[in-house]
């Protein structure tokens, strides 16, 4: 069975096509990277997934079940977690507060009750380290500190797909490959499956994939085990052009 | 006979939508530059008015003088406004605004208050009048349907072929775009919020010409809700929109009236203002959602 | 968490209000002066509920004052000549304002709720007026003559029983409710409600993303907040002045006072409201001595100041400096 599945979707703006005919498959607790240069449609297919956009064909499933007109607030309940470029956690309440509000409207279980969710969210301040931070108002931290925060909301959910939106942006090089491992770690004792979104190669990233998904003007270019997508002409081509016939 | 009445009311309420269009359209303005709703948007009209008044009965001038005189003081005050106020919120949560544009059209409203008292005052223009069978038009309302078609018209030629309106233009598009480009955008939305002020208070004096009565401090209420519907009408961006969408607004408010007053037992005038109201709420309903919401 | 820290807050609340109460009852001649500080609070608490927590602004609110109002007029007037009710046609009277306020808050909810941000706001502009326009125009309830039940009130519970009610009971009314909504606020600050809410107020996309059904959690406020303003219409405007008329009971001026007492408290605080309430009553009060009718004058620019300058108000603001102390349990 396949945790996420689209088939075919496209999502259109008016005249601009953001998103064309995509079809893709994530198995439970896989971690796969999308790849695409700006405009490729990353954002917009992460939309689609999250419920922010439906699209004008095709569908969405997760656990086989139709989600594509499902509203975004429903999803989070079934299991879909997300993160965003810029991270934004909820500033006026501490980082306790916003892991466990996570908590209390993810994934249905005891920790939907607010006792049981703060509970969950000290759990997670210890794994994430950020026990210092704990009562503190999320705005006024460093953007490392946020997006570890966003992190742990987002694991608070308890989510079966976390979509991780340009997870590494506005990341010290030094901290990347601590931050990807603590991820893949985490993610491989929930059994989250990962989807990750970058914009460039990111060797980091897209080492710790099992599968690259390069995305091109909206459309699907590659599909493949990562060694594979990475070794492609094709998106040799898509960020660096053709070479120049001399 | 009830046609000839219903003909000749029409024609009222479209000179009449003409002036609420043209009073609309600062409002329209300013959403459409900087993303702000002006809810003491009443009270900038009022302001209008009053300097109307106070040319005409003070100066002994007419309304026609009182309109240079009105843009100029509306566009000081929509600088005072910007720069004192409005420019440190621009980073604020939109309630921020909400809040602002409110509390000022209630000092507006109180400084007039202080200045000029509370009673209900007016003046009188006599310029004669222009018969046309159906109805009977003042000059004055008929100058203050030309003036705003006049001023909507000058909005257009500045908007689309000086320097000044295509920077505005620019950060409409893309705000960011337009600051690579160049463009000072905090100083273009201190010129559209002071031009959107500005236009609000000529519309005051224009307002006078049609309904020289009733003038006092808390006039401006009903003339926001107004002006919102016949934004939303009119697409709530576009400056153009909200002077058609007044028009459409007129021609309804009036056509209106003169069915509910055939009606025994409704009181015409309370429901045609429940009117005003019933329409906001059903464009709101029945626009598609997705329209609204996007910011 | 524990559970003694959860109801701490409400011990300061009862402290402001046992005071004002025991002034006002104690104190020859302070009686007024209270009563009229209890209602700034109890409006602070009520408004405080949608805008303080959602983050929305209703510029609308006085609707629901005056159709409480309108709930317990039309149960005195209505209901008086039925013997053997007595005191019991009060109670309807609450009663039937709060299910007006509840039908008028789902009515207006259904269509505003789902607008964003400043298209909510443009939405509400009207409701107070339009909805007296459609009472007048229509005639409904008397339309523009509203309702005079000053007779009927006296038959209903005597006239020495209609005379403390109006000078002194509907006023212990209005504390009880003031307590009330600082209860219900509570409540909701510290359930799934109130951190729905708080999400909802930060970041409405984010809020949805992270599960929350956002519409559902503001139209619990709207409701909730729409239906405290009708029982105190029905207590400090209906059975003080058994007269109900449509332009006074509509007036904007009544939520241009709540929005600035729930600003200059501290919006979405709990003390706050409390706070903006008493130094908005006093200073009004004081100033009606030396610029009656022009309170609005000095309050206008304070409120422009305060959102620019201290959005959080005095609340918020001593919140910040107590968070970390002992104090810090008791203010929020």
């Amino acid at each position: 069975m396949s945790l996420l599945r689209l088939e075919n979707v496209t999502k259109r703006f008016g005249g601009l096509i953001a998103v064309s005919q995509v079809s893709l498959e994530i198995a439970p607790g896989q971690f796969v990277g999308i790849v695409g240069p700006n405009g490729s449609g990353k954002t917009t297919l992460f939309n689609v997934i999250s419920g922010v956009f439906y699209p004008e064909e095709g569908r969405v499933l997760f656990e086989d079940r139709d989600i594509t007109r499902l509203p975004p607030y429903k999803r989070a309940p079934l299991g879909i977690g997300r993160t965003f470029q810029i991270p934004r956690p909820f500033g006026s309440a501490t980082v306790l507060e916003n892991i466990a509000i996570g908590a209390m409207f993810g994934r249905r279980d005891r920790s939907s009750h607010v006792r049981h969710a703060f509970e969950v969210a000290d759990g997670l301040i210890e794994r994430l380290g950020l026990e210092e931070h704990r009562n503190k108002e999320a705005g006024g931290l460093q953007p490392v500190e946020k997006k570890m925060t966003e992190i742990g909301r987002a694991l608070a959910m308890r989510p079966k797909l976390l979509l991780m939106d340009e997870v590494m942006a506005g990341m010290h090089p030094s901290d990347i490959d601590r931050m990807v491992a603590f991820i893949k770690r985490i993610a491989g004792e929930e059994g989250i499956a990962i989807v990750a979104m970058v914009e460039h190669i990111m060797r980091a990233v897209l080492g710790m994939a099992e599968k690259v998904i390069v995305l091109h003007q909206g459309a699907k270019l590659v599909d493949e085990s990562t060694e594979i997508a990475l070794s492609d002409p094709r998106v040799v081509e898509v960020y660096l052009g053709r070479p120049r016939r001399t | 006979m009830v046609l000839e009445q219903l003909l000749g009311n029409l024609i009222q309420g479209l000179v009449l939508g003409a002036v609420y269009g043209m009073a609309t359209m600062g409002l329209s303005l300013i959403f459409g530059v900087l993303r702000i709703v002006n809810v003491g948007h009443g009270a900038f009209i009022m302001v209008g008015a009053f300097i109307a008044l106070w040319t005409f009965n003070a100066l002994g001038l007419s309304p026609i003088v009182a309109l240079p005189l009105a843009f100029v003081v509306g566009a000081a005050l929509g600088l005072l406004f910007y720069y004192s106020v409005i420019q440190r919120l621009l980073q604020a949560p939109e309630l921020a605004t909400l809040l602002v544009t409110f509390s000022m059209g209630v000092l507006l409203q109180e400084v007039v208050k202080l200045i000029f008292g509370s009673e209900f005052r007016g003046y009188n223009w006599p310029v004669g009048k222009l018969d046309l069978g159906l109805t009977v038009l003042p000059y004055s309302k008929l100058l203050a349907c030309v003036g705003s078609a006049a001023i909507a018209l000058l909005l257009y030629f500045w908007v689309n072929r000086t320097r000044a309106g295509t920077a505005m233009r620019s950060v409409v598009d893309d705000r960011v775009g337009a600051q690579v480009c160049g463009v000072n955008v905090n100083r273009v939305f201190a010129m559209s919020f002071a031009l959107g002020i500005a236009l609000t208070v000529t519309s005051g004096v224009l307002l006078t010409m049609f309904i020289p009565v009733g003038i006092n401090p808390y006039m401006g209420g009903g003339y926001t809700l107004k002006a919102f519907v016949i934004a939303v009408l009119g697409g709530l961006t576009s400056p153009y929109g909200a002077f058609f969408g007044g028009l459409v607004f007129g021609l309804i408010e009036n056509g209106s009236y003169t069915l509910f007053a055939l009606i025994p037992g409704v009181e015409p005038f309370a429901l045609t203002r429940f009117l005003s109201f019933a329409m906001l709420l059903v464009i709101l309903l029945i626009r598609p959602t997705g329209i609204l919401k996007a910011k | 968490m524990n559970g003694s820290s959860k109801y701490a807050p409400l011990i300061p609340v009862a402290v402001v209000y046992a005071a004002l109460f025991l002034v006002g009852r104690y104190t020859p001649g302070f009686w007024q002066l209270m009563a009229t500080l209890l209602f700034y609070c109890a409006l602070g608490q009520a408004f405080n509920i949608f805008l303080g927590l959602t983050g929305y602004v209703d510029f609308g609110y006085v609707a629901f004052l005056g159709i409480g109002t309108y709930g317990m007029a039309l149960c005195v007037s209505r209901l008086a000549d039925h013997p053997g009710l007595g005191w019991g046609v009060i109670a309807l009277g609450f009663l039937l304002a709060l299910v007006m306020a509840t039908l008028l808050s789902m009515a207006v909810g259904a269509v505003a709720l789902r607008l964003r941000g400043a298209y909510f706001a443009i939405a509400t502009v009207g409701v107070n007026e339009g909805f007296r326009f459609l009472i007048e125009g229509l005639r409904i309830w008397n339309g523009s003559e509203g309702i005079i039940f000053t007779a009927q009130l006296n038959q209903v519970l005597g006239r020495d029983a209609a005379s403390a009610v109006s000078t002194y009971w509907a006023d212990v009314m209005v504390l009880v409710i003031a307590v009330a909504a600082a209860v219900v606020t509570l409540l909701y600050m510290r359930s799934r409600i109130g951190y729905a809410l708080v999400a909802l107020r930060e970041d409405e996309d984010a809020a949805k993303v992270m599960g929350i059904n956002v519409t559902k959690y503001k139209i619990i406020a709207f409701i909730t907040s729409a239906c405290f303003a009708g029982l105190i219409g029905a207590s400090s405007w209906a059975l003080k002045t058994p007269y109900v008329f449509p332009p006074e009971v509509f007036e904007i001026h009544y939520t241009i006072e709540a929005i600035i007492i729930v600003l200059l408290g501290g919006a979405g605080t709990l003390l706050g409201p409390i706070v903006g309430g008493l130094i908005y009553g006093i200073s009004k009060y004081y100033l009606a001595v030396i610029i009656p009718g022009f309170q609005l004058l000095i309050f206008a620019p304070i409120i422009i100041v305060i959102i620019v300058v201290f959005p959080e108000g005095v609340v918020g603001m001593l919140k910040k400096k107590t968070r970390h102390t002992a104090l810090g349990r008791y203010i929020i």
